[in-house]
């Protein structure tokens, strides 16, 4: 069964990558609707980010009659659903995987580096796609995929044997509860950084080649709804970690590395969550820092690998 | 009619519940236009120093510090709690260890207290000072919410309903009576607790609102930070930890620390899986007090033993030798010696012991499970005495169940024994802790879970009877309000949206 969730691991990285295209492609196809219209002196002004369409493609498909100009491919509107299927399918895929490898060790995919990176994909795809049916954000994707591709690969680069539960990990309730809540919330701070990184881009891309993200104030305001899903769940995390300190090893709190990082990634995004009320720090300031943020929540990540601590499990290559 | 639904003019989206200060708004509640100068008010006598603590910026900037010494703290070696205590072992540590991954720099690192970044004087101040700017804030702020939550302002000017971020006007074929009734039952449906101020036949205000009391969630999960700091001050002064117990099975110790307790480890066992790997550690704990069993628990890592506010958990274990000395036919020690440590090589299991009253210290020294040592044979230990003053020690080998004498005293092995290493701690701070966690996490929910909506409307009666209805919502504290708006002005209308 490990080996029927180690090829569902594989068929949801081909499936990513295949969305990832698809969007890029998508977005590609609509910023040549937008200059093909434009040049034809008809503008409809793409109501990028307001209004009920979020971006490109929701839009351009509600004005057919405004592009008389041939276009070579697809439409956008029809890529970008099948952007969205593959990513659909590449989620099922993950779950798929995740299951089969419960299945087969009898305990949650979170102990070894390789099953708790493959978590984190899921995750990270899965908070994606509900902001993607909620906001209809694609845009979004042209980060998220590749995101969530790098992740798989790494993945794939720890090995996949099932190692046994160590007696520190026998506690099915809180390592089931403390990952769980960690994956989602890692899931919704990397689509926050996927919005502060459009932000940012768009800000210095030029205008032919930024219309076709949403307008900054809509990427700001998505980024800032993920950080609300992914602060008080981080909140949880660390509250549960601590919980499972006191009684597997007595002590709620010893500045391990992994505890530590993971209180450091909590203060940026507490930062954050500050600097949007202080003045002079909306728009970019706070867009940088939810970059700063997410290269924490990376560091804290990694950091049970290479860090050593009292978190170092399942670190075989 | 229309439902104009606006986006905001600036994009500060402020945290839900909390009273911003960012230009641009609307909603005049949130304090804009009324600057901060309250003649009177106690807080002000403390003038520039309240203003630093209670503002947003001091805030932040202490979080960031924080973070940025918290992370230098997982990125550098850090000293373990015995050598922050002692400058001997701090000295031995520093040279073994970070003297050799930062050469130059770590000199510099090291008066700068950043191998022990968790207990320099700026890091503790700086909580103090977070601690100092929460409490700081809650009282500033609380007074305002309370205000918001029990007394909201009812009539609002011109000048939020044309510029509030959600607004609709409409026209209702009613009175101004009946008209109000209307809007008042179309909030009420959405579960919205309706205030009316009184009017007058030409015109009425009211105000509605939902989860008026969310945004406390701020003062709660902020008072929290505070709780949990609190309980890690009573952690650090309070209680004990000793995390190298020892507990030779069969074997009664005393706690100690005050406690009257003793424990006797009645087996251990540890069990491993097919790759080498750990399984299961197991010891049955028996606790007396006065003789008299008052628990007893098969202890695990995840299951420790709890009694009377005491935990015991299962942290290492090993094997160590019964070693008996005498002196002038008086015992001098008589306990079991872990051989805790491993020589170099790993070849060799190496325990220790002091004999103050004869000013020695000895190494008891054996071959490590699994070795096989020509100089060590099986069931054999050296003894290395060290004594106070003397150069070179004597050295030993005593086969099991044998003695031997050296500088008078006579040393006896007289087994092997496994023993379970344990964490005995007590800490009271832990409840304070809990206490915190469970507000902050209560906190949280009510703050992003429950954010403050509010409604005003104002009803006008028209030339011809008919009723004028102003409504509008401010959109900051809950940025997901749009949908819901959308409806309660539908229902209004009596037209399905």
């Amino acid at each position: 069964m490990l080996v029927y969730s180690q090829y569902a691991i594989i068929a949801a990285l081909v499936a990513t990558v295949a969305a990832a295209v698809t969007y890029t492609w998508a977005v590609f196809r609509g910023h040549q609707e937008v200059v093909a219209a434009s040049a034809t002196k008809q503008r409809p002004r793409v109501l990028v980010g307001s209004g009920d369409g979020i971006d490109e493609f929701d839009d351009l498909v509600e004005e057919p009659a405004a592009r008389p100009v041939r276009n070579s491919g697809p439409a956008p509107a029809s890529l970008g659903r099948l952007g969205s299927t593959l990513a659909w399918i590449a989620l099922g895929l993950l779950t798929v995987s995740l299951v089969l490898r419960t299945l087969a060790t009898g305990h949650g995919p979170f102990v070894t580096q390789h099953e708790f990176a493959v978590s984190t994909s899921w995750g990270f795809l899965a908070v994606y796609l509900i902001f993607e049916w909620r906001y209809r954000a694609r845009t979004l994707a042209l980060l998220m995929l590749p995101i969530t591709a790098a992740m798989q690969l790494y993945a794939l680069s720890w090995s996949a044997t099932a190692d046994p539960l160590v007696p520190a990990l026998q506690n099915s309730l809180l390592l089931t509860t403390h990952i769980i809540v960690a994956v989602i919330a890692y899931g919704a701070f990397a689509v926050s950084f996927a919005a502060a990184a459009l932000y940012l881009g768009s800000a210095w891309l030029p205008e032919s080649v930024a219309h076709v993200l949403p307008k900054p104030a809509v990427l700001d305001r998505l980024g800032y709804r993920a950080v609300v899903i992914g602060y008080p769940l981080l909140t949880l995390v660390i509250v549960l970690g601590a919980v499972w300190a006191e009684i597997a090893w007595g002590s709620y709190w010893t500045w391990d590395p992994k505890e530590t990082a993971s209180l450091v990634t909590w203060l940026i995004y507490g930062g954050y969550l500050h600097a949007r009320v202080a003045r002079g720090w909306v728009g970019k300031g706070a867009a940088w820092l939810l970059v700063i943020a997410f290269a924490s929540v990376i560091l804290t990540f990694v950091g049970n690998a290479f860090f050593g601590g009292l978190h170092s499990y399942g670190v075989t290559r | 009619m229309s439902t104009k639904v606006r986006e905001s003019t600036s994009v500060t989206a402020g945290v839900p519940g909390h009273v911003d200060h960012a230009e641009g708004g609307v909603d005049v509640l949130d304090g804009l236009g009324q600057r901060r100068e309250r003649p009177g008010r106690s807080g002000d006598l403390f003038g520039p120093v309240w203003r630093f603590l209670i503002s947003m910026r001091t805030g932040l900037w202490v979080i960031l510090l924080l973070g940025m010494l918290t992370l230098a703290g997982t990125l550098l070696m850090q000293a373990s709690p015995e050598a922050v205590a002692d400058p001997a072992t701090y000295q031995a540590w520093y040279e073994a260890g970070p003297q050799l991954k930062y050469g130059g720099w770590a000199p510099i690192f090291s008066a700068l207290g950043f191998f022990r970044i968790f207990t320099t004087w700026y890091f503790l101040a700086l909580f103090g000072l977070l601690a100092s700017s929460i409490l700081a804030c809650s009282i500033n702020r609380a007074p305002r919410l309370w205000r918001v939550a029990t007394r909201p302002r009812t009539v609002m000017t011109d000048a939020f309903y044309s510029h509030a971020p959600l607004s609709a006007e409409l026209d209702l074929p009613l009175g101004v009576a009946a008209a109000t009734e209307q809007v008042a039952a179309s909030l009420n449906n959405d579960r919205f607790r309706v205030l009316a101020s009184p009017g007058t036949k030409k015109e009425a205000n009211l105000y509605a609102d939902r989860f008026r009391w969310g945004p406390f969630g701020t003062v709660v999960a902020h008072l929290s930070f505070v709780v949990i700091m609190a309980g890690f001050v009573v952690s650090g002064l309070i209680g004990f930890k000793d995390d190298s117990f020892i507990a030779p099975v069969g074997v009664p110790v005393e706690v100690g620390h005050g406690t009257g307790l003793t424990l006797t480890a009645l087996s251990f066992n540890d069990s491993y899986y097919d790759d080498g790997s750990p399984k299961d550690y197991v010891a049955d704990l028996v606790l007396s007090r006065d003789g008299q069993q008052v628990a007893r628990q098969e202890t695990r890592v995840n299951d420790p033993l709890r009694f009377g506010g005491v935990w015991f958990h299962q942290a290492f274990f090993g094997v160590g030798a019964d070693i008996t000395a005498t002196a002038d036919g008086a015992a001098v020690f008589d306990k079991t010696v872990p051989l805790q440590w491993k020589s170099t090589d790993g070849q060799q299991s190496i325990g220790q012991f002091e004999i103050p009253s004869r000013k020695v210290s000895v190494y008891v020294i054996e071959a490590a499970s699994g070795q096989v040592l020509a100089d060590l044979p099986a069931g054999t230990v050296a003894l290395e005495v060290h004594k106070d003053g003397v150069a070179d020690p004597t050295v030993q080998l005593v086969e099991q169940g044998k003695s031997t004498v050296i500088d008078g005293v006579t040393y006896s092995f007289n087994r092997n024994r496994q023993y379970t290493g344990l964490t005995v701690s007590h800490d009271p701070g832990s409840w304070v802790v809990w206490l915190g966690s469970i507000l902050l996490i209560l906190g949280t929910c009510l703050v992003f879970f429950f954010p403050h909506r509010r409604v005003w409307a104002r009803v006008r009666a028209n030339a011809d009877g008919t009723s004028h209805v102003q409504i509008a919502a401010p959109l900051k504290r809950d940025p997901a309000f749009e949908p819901d708006f959308a409806e309660i002005v539908s229902r209004i209308t009596g037209t399905p949206e």
